[in-house]
């Protein structure tokens, strides 16, 4: 239902107010690199969101394959208006990797989201970002970090409200700002093992990038036929979406000011919509669920880990 | 061997009898963790209270076997005591060294007790030159294990790059996952390695019959079915069957087990300082089978014999081994 | 299990009635003896335990609570209130009891089979296996010159002691006569 503004308490910020901001995360899948350029062109000129991730997070080798198209997306995001932000690989084995990671320490024009420990490292002492895929589960290690130049961290998706709070509370005596994951399939693990190769019957050496045939990932069933978690390369994804459309509020109340969203081959512009209306209070989640649901052909939604449950449930506030 | 120092082989004890069974069949090393969710074998009925860690560590100390206590779960936003505390009552009881995995921990254990030994534990997945480099210089770290992703080649190139002791996986349970960085388990149950030190727990295990069918589920989830005669698995999340691409198969690993007592030479070459077993949760019977193979195996080695190697298949999961990724095929 | 050595457990007079003593001793042996086995299931709300040996005309509901430990004998499980259910033959409950099989062997054979609260059983598992000596040896320890073979036992009187004696000493001929001992896959 739409919700009339005026009703809106205190600690909703008004409509375009410059305080809650919304993150496109950067693709996670082998998307065609024309796909990939085109979503975020269309992402620059159409979306409402002020920060977008790109770069290869989960497997080195899909890394060559749009690096051409990257100056142009790059320049068409800043001419935009919005920050851009190049997201490091979650798991560097190979020296080969560990070189490419040098390099892109090594470029100082952008935010860099450090999604290993060793990336954070090389950026010690400069501004830089910290993914999702770094275990930032307490003060301690945000303190810590943050000293060394974490400006902003995108906490990992399994923490429950009660520690995103004591964290928020923290950080707030901190210049480094919070931002949760809100909507898309979940990050669960990383591997040097490609599930996708192994499920084609081939070694990840010669994979045949056969991880590109699945814009959203491999979804993987049981053995009852029920849809449980989705293969993307080396990476496993929850088949559900993380949505926490009804929980903004919840978040917005703590202090936190900056949702991510995770790409997926359905329409983001919309989605990214349906996040700002909620931002700014013009919409509740139940008007926000139903948006979702047409928007995404009524993919199955979870939100389980925000209530210190199973993350693959789906509970009301 | 070339004026190096012997191999380390470092041994899991859930209870005391483990304890004392890994010091009598040959460990140099025995680590284990407190009855808490301060480590990742957090399952019940399992691990030392604090009495029981001052005992063993005489009993251990007394027969020239060190003690590493793991604090290697990820503390609690808000609610840190549990995991200060585990690190005070190891420095005040003697360990050898802690195993921790998470930065503000570690960063804790630093100021509040320099002279403590610190080892990075797997759960940190330190892969690469410079994230180990990060732990040595912040938190000086002296010995790292690391994650179950390298190949044999990879671990070689990194300890010519690293100042720090190595430790590897030698024996055991297999993660497929890069461990520390999983949320499987918690995604299924809302346990998770990282914040219960729990993967996949008894507790949310359910087992049913269908016929002449067993059905093995976790949380709401079938994680495998098995035919009359077959024998069943636990439900390890990761090892268990599913569909995809409308194919059924174990599709992140099949019930199978670690076992890189045929690589120790080549172990040696690549500069590993400790062979590390996994199963504190196995039982004695387990402990002195395992640790007196490896022990044997490793003492030839010294002495420049080779020896066949130990029948350990009846120890694995599923009667099957695996060398893992040591072997870049398994990738 | 051999059908000569069920033949014997089942000739002996197994009544729950008659075991009762036995298990009431057992029991207190083991809390005097081995209160850290008690202490390892002090997380759990309930650890009570309907454990059924399938081969014999019997049950036993364990309660570990420290406070309250039972163990008795029952004709059947009905009605019971267990927080989990261990089912399976003699020899593999045997084998439990005396941490010859481990928490993970426990789920590869399906000679036993688990109902309920799969973590109650394993925390149960964990906790016999911290014991460092063979707890059934020790039990029947307890019974000092008693614990014998059953003819001996049966032969020293008509107390309630050597009835309990008897009966477990049946258990222990069973366990401890190697020769008569089918392969087991669950041993290591």
């Amino acid at each position: 239902m739409m919700l009339d503004r005026p009703d809106q308490g205190g600690e909703v910020p008004a409509r375009g107010d410059a305080r809650t901001k919304l993150t496109m995360g950067p693709v996670l899948f082998n998307w065609d690199p024309k796909v990939w350029r085109d979503f975020y062109y269309t992402i620059a000129d159409q979306a409402d969101v002020d920060s977008v991730c790109l770069g290869e997070v989960v497997c080195s080798k899909r890394a060559p394959l749009f690096a051409p198209h990257i100056p142009a997306v790059i320049e068409r995001l800043r001419a935009a208006g919005k920050e851009v932000v190049l997201s490091s690989l979650a798991l560097i084995m190979a020296p080969r990797e560990m070189d490419q990671m040098r390099e892109l320490a090594a470029t100082d024009e952008f935010l860099i989201e450090a999604n290993d420990i060793s990336v954070a490292a090389l950026l010690e002492g400069r501004d830089h970002g910290i993914g999702p895929f770094v275990n930032v589960y307490n003060e301690g290690t945000l303190g810590f970090l943050a000293a060394r130049g974490a400006r902003r961290i995108c906490l990992p998706t399994e923490l429950p409200a009660g520690a995103i709070n004591a964290l928020q509370k923290f950080s707030a005596e901190l210049d480094t700002e919070l931002e949760i994951m809100v909507f898309g399939r979940l990050p669960l693990a990383i591997s040097a093992r490609c599930y996708h190769a192994r499920s084609a019957g081939l070694h990840k050496d010669n994979c045949q990038f056969v991880c590109g045939q699945d814009s959203d990932g491999l979804v993987v069933d049981t053995l009852d036929g029920d849809p449980f978690l989705a293969i993307n390369g080396p990476q496993t994804l929850s088949a559900s979406y993380l949505s926490l459309a009804a929980e903004i509020q919840a978040l917005q109340a703590m202090g936190i000011r900056r949702f991510r969203l995770s790409p997926h081959s359905m329409d983001m512009v919309k989605v990214a919509d349906v996040f700002r209306a909620l931002t700014t209070g013009t919409i509740d989640g139940e008007e926000a669920g139903t948006r979702i649901a047409e928007i995404s052909g009524s993919v199955a939604t979870c939100n389980g880990h925000f209530h210190a449950a199973s993350g693959c449930r789906s509970l009301c506030l | 061997m070339t004026g190096a120092a012997a191999m380390e082989l470092v041994c899991p004890a859930g209870t005391p009898a483990s304890l004392k069974a890994a010091v009598a069949s040959g460990a140099d090393a025995v680590y284990l963790g407190f009855r808490d969710d301060t480590n990742a074998r957090n399952f019940p009925g399992l691990n030392f209270s604090r009495a029981e860690l001052e005992e063993n560590l005489d009993y251990a100390h007394g027969r020239g076997c060190k003690i590493f206590l793991a604090v290697n779960t990820f503390p609690a936003a808000g609610d840190p005591g549990p995991w200060h505390r585990a690190v005070d009552d190891a420095a005040a009881l003697g360990v050898d060294a802690i195993i921790v995995a998470d930065i503000g921990l570690a960063d804790y254990a630093t100021r509040k007790h320099p002279n403590l030994r610190r080892h990075l534990s797997v759960q940190a997945s330190a892969s690469n030159p410079e994230s180990i480099r990060f732990y040595q210089r912040s938190f000086g770290v002296k010995r790292v294990v690391l994650p179950r992703v390298l190949t044999i080649p990879e671990i070689a190139a990194l300890n010519r790059e690293i100042e720090v002791e190595t430790e590897v996986f030698v024996f055991g349970g297999l993660c497929v996952m890069a461990e520390g960085r999983c949320s499987l388990s918690s995604y299924v149950t809302g346990q998770s390695p990282n914040t219960n030190g729990v993967c996949s727990p008894a507790s949310h295990v359910q087992y049913t019959s269908e016929g002449d069918r067993l059905i093995s589920r976790l949380g709401d989830f079938t994680i495998n079915a098995f035919e009359e005669g077959e024998p069943a698995g636990y439900p390890t999340l990761c090892k268990g069957r599913f569909c995809a691409g409308g194919k059924t198969s174990y599709l992140f690993e099949e019930p199978t087990s670690l076992n890189a007592i045929g690589l120790l030479s080549e172990l040696r070459e690549a500069g590993v300082t400790g062979l590390k077993i996994e199963g504190r949760q196995r039982g004695k019977a387990y402990i002195a089978k395992v640790v007196k193979s490896f022990r044997d195996a490793i003492d030839a080695m010294e002495r420049g014999e080779v020896i066949a190697p130990a029948d350990l298949s009846s120890l694995t999961e599923g009667g099957e081994n695996t060398t893992g990724a040591y072997e870049r095929a398994w990738r | 299990m051999p059908s000569l050595l069920l033949a014997g457990i089942a000739a002996a007079p197994l009544s729950p009635y008659w075991l009762q003593p036995g298990l009431t001793i057992a029991l207190g042996v083991m809390r005097r003896r081995h209160p850290d086995l008690f202490d390892r299931l002090s997380s759990l709300d309930d650890p009570t335990y309907l454990i059924d040996p399938v081969d014999l005309p019997l049950v036993f509901v364990l309660s570990l609570n420290p406070d309250h430990p039972q163990l008795s004998a029952r004709r059947h499980g009905d009605g019971a209130n267990t927080a989990a259910t261990i089912r399976g033959p003699l020899m593999a409950l045997i084998d439990l009891l005396q941490g010859r099989v481990d928490g993970d062997a426990l789920f590869f054979s399906r000679a036993l089979l688990i109902e309920g609260d799969v973590g109650a059983v394993v925390a149960l598992r964990n906790a016999v296996e911290s014991v460092e000596v063979d707890l059934l040896d020790d039990l029947l320890s307890v019974l000092g010159p008693l614990a014998r073979p059953a003819g001996q036992a049966i032969r020293l009187g008509n107390s309630l002691l050597a009835r309990a004696a008897r009966d477990l000493a049946a258990l222990h001929t069973a366990v401890l006569g190697p020769a008569l001992r089918p392969p087991n896959k669950m041993e290591d």
